[in-house]
């Protein structure tokens, strides 16, 4: 097993499913052990390729999705699902090809809305009127990449 | 990254938390920034993440070009 064969299986169910699998399925998938499941999910992690639980040896992104709910629902036609944010959401849309709807809030007023992609581009009632707030820089993100 | 529905709510957040305004950017343009960002097939063996030149210039052809998004 290599970890690009991890990372093949890690987002072949996410794109499918909407979900990461938790690393005892991964382990069935690979046909190795947990340990060893955990071991790859661990150097992928370490390379930046996915962020695990804290505490625990489960997958929290494999981004652009999330593996627990978020305030960023995106549905899509085979299944609904969650972006780590919104640039993610809209990540979701756009690494599946597909046409989606996110709801979301504003992080301020609490205002609900949804916001849609469909056929490549935004559409829908915040159209042109709601932003994305990138609150670190770039160069920062992975210092914490949960707070950012 | 949050959405907020005007620039004023994002200042008002700002205030609340006692952070600094960062980069705000229209829906339609984070949308482009997913597309261009999220492009690639991460089952693909030969994915691998971008290098800082290739983060560059996806900032770049974007039009990302102040202090904020300098990676160096």
């Amino acid at each position: 097993m290599t970890d690009d064969e991890t990372r093949w299986h890690v987002y072949d169910v996410t794109m499918r499913e909407g979900a990461p699998p938790l690393k005892a399925r991964l382990a069935e998938l690979l046909g190795v052990s947990e340990a060893d499941a955990v071991a790859s999910l661990q150097r992928l992690a370490a390379g930046r390729m996915l962020v695990l639980q804290p505490g625990a040896d489960e997958i929290l992104m494999a981004g652009p999705f999330s593996a627990v709910p978020t305030p960023f629902r995106v549905t899509l036609e085979a299944f609904s699902c969650y972006g780590n944010c919104i640039w993610d959401a809209l990540g979701i849309a756009a690494t599946l090809q597909a046409d989606a709807g996110i709801d979301t809030s504003c992080a301020d007023c609490g205002v609900a809305t949804r916001i849609g992609v469909h056929s490549g581009a935004v559409v829908g009632d915040d159209r042109g009127n709601g932003f994305m707030h990138f609150a670190l820089p770039p160069r920062m993100w992975w210092q914490d990449i949960v707070f950012t | 990254m949050l959405f907020f529905r005007s620039e004023e709510h994002i200042e008002r957040w700002c205030g609340t938390w006692r952070l600094d305004k960062g980069a705000v950017i229209p829906l339609a343009q984070g949308w482009e920034l997913a597309r261009a960002w999220y492009t690639e097939d991460r089952r693909e063996p030969s994915w691998r993440r971008r290098t800082l030149e290739e983060t560059e210039a996806v900032f770049a052809q974007l039009g990302f070009t102040t202090e904020f998004w300098n990676l160096r």
